[in-house]
């Protein structure tokens, strides 16, 4: 099977960053459901904070969040859409509004579409987001969306994706958006995708948190699945990142097993990303394995650059 | 008479000791009072005003010192989920510096003009950066 690599015509911030690749950042996983620039209304800014599950927290300036990624050394991030707009009327957050954050910075920001399977136009939207927004891959939250990732109307999601070379962020595990019940993100349900779809490259987020070994297990059998980290639920980063990857597994997991699978991931906002990276840079790992993880292997997941099979 | 300004503040570094003598000075003599207090009050409980010298030592010792009583890395409750945010908090070590330095300072206004020692300086003290701020300058006097 080969893994299908982007052109780059249409997306020459991809490509400027090629060059620098190896020490590349990138934050896999984040959502701008506060970024200042899209919460202009406080109608939207409330419809948001109580379907995401923020409640208290406040929309955060673009100023701040730049100064955020460049004191952290974070080079790119990932910025999820969320729909769910056959329940709730609209978006959480939509293409459009992604779209015109990476536009803001599009040397900067990387952007994920979301569509609801639940609508019978949800594959025309996604073929318009990838080939007219030109946004670079799906976010998909089976929790919130309340269906397995078997479901039939998912499988034309799926389907494109593979056709078009664009990965699939899955919420898996543990959600914290309300209404959102974990069983349909159990890991070992994304198993049967990996199967149908061989050439599909996908992320269970969060590790699949709490079932984190049902997922190693799809890690270490299909070469096109990954996970990221955004799954810090108790303590401190610096702490959790310690258990989970040196104590839970044992170090030789991480470092001569998966050390191609995981990429960083914040979950920005519930996490801060600078913490998060901090966190996994203190681990006592290889470096290489550390390059991997911060920023290479979301290379790989994006399409920019081919895996190394073995 | 009592006149109200708000101000914002944003830090490049996590701990940062922002000099803000040069806005409270101007916040004084906008404000039309001639003689009175100047209280100086952050509006978040990860920050705080303080008044110190600002030589950079004094302020590499005031930033160790603080990291010794509250290390970065410390054992704190506050490391948590909080529902109540939908993120986890985090932040215990910025908490806890603000309530050892406090939240408001307050000098002299006297012909219209901020009273400061020939060492003082007024900071915005971040601890829990890089976000945007803000704090408020309340002069209270008669004109």
């Amino acid at each position: 099977m080969s893994v299908v690599i982007h052109a780059y015509d249409d997306h020459p911030h991809e490509q400027q960053h090629l060059s620098s690749r190896k020490k590349m950042v990138i934050d896999i996983h984040a959502h701008p459901v506060i970024y200042g620039a899209i919460c202009q209304d406080k109608e939207t800014v409330a419809f948001r904070k109580q379907n995401f599950g923020l409640y208290k927290s406040s929309p955060t300036p673009m100023e701040q969040i730049f100064r955020v990624l460049d004191h952290a050394g974070v080079d790119k991030t990932v910025l999820l859409a969320e729909d769910y707009s056959s329940r709730m009327g609209k978006p959480l957050v939509s293409n459009q509004e992604v779209r015109s954050l990476v536009d803001l910075a599009p040397e900067r920001f990387i952007g994920f579409a979301s569509v609801d399977p639940r609508n019978e136009s949800a594959a025309d939207e996604l073929r318009y987001a990838f080939q007219e927004l030109g946004l670079s891959g799906l976010k998909l939250n089976p929790s919130h969306l309340q269906m397995r990732p078997d479901d039939e109307r998912l499988k034309p999601l799926y389907q494109l994706c593979q056709e078009l070379g664009k990965p699939i962020l899955f919420h898996a595990g543990m959600s914290w958006e309300p209404d959102s019940p974990s069983k349909y993100a159990r890991p070992i349900l994304f198993e049967d995708v990996a199967v149908d779809y061989p050439d599909l490259r996908f992320c269970l987020a969060h590790l699949g948190w709490p079932w984190i070994d049902e997922t190693v297990m799809l890690l270490l059998k299909y070469r096109h699945v990954y996970a990221d980290t955004a799954t810090v639920y108790m303590g401190s980063p610096k702490d959790y990142y310690r258990q989970i990857f040196m104590d839970h597994m044992d170090p030789g997991w991480l470092q001569n097993n998966l050390f191609s699978k995981i990429m960083y991931g914040s979950n920005y906002p519930r996490f801060r990303q600078e913490r998060v990276k901090a966190g996994l840079e203190a681990l006592p790992i290889r470096d290489d394995v550390k390059r991997a993880v911060l920023g290479e292997n979301a290379q790989v997941f994006l399409g920019w650059k081919e895996d190394r099979y073995d | 008479m009592i006149k109200l300004t708000t101000h914002e503040v944003c830090s490049t570094e996590e701990f940062q000791m922002v000099i803000i003598t040069e806005q409270v000075k101007k916040a004084v003599e906008d404000s039309g009072i001639r003689d009175g207090v100047v209280f100086i009050i952050t509006a978040h409980t990860t920050t705080s005003i303080m008044i110190n010298e600002s030589l950079p030592c004094v302020e590499k010792d005031i930033e160790h010192t603080l990291e010794r009583l509250v290390p970065h890395d410390g054992d704190y409750v506050h490391t948590r989920m909080l529902h109540s945010y939908g993120t986890c908090s985090g932040n215990a070590p910025g908490h806890l510096k603000s309530m050892l330095c406090g939240n408001h300072m307050v000098l002299p206004v006297q012909n219209g003009k901020l009273v400061c020692g020939a060492a003082q300086d007024i900071y915005f003290v971040e601890f829990d950066g890089l976000k945007v701020r803000k704090y408020f300058i309340e002069v209270m006097g008669e004109n």
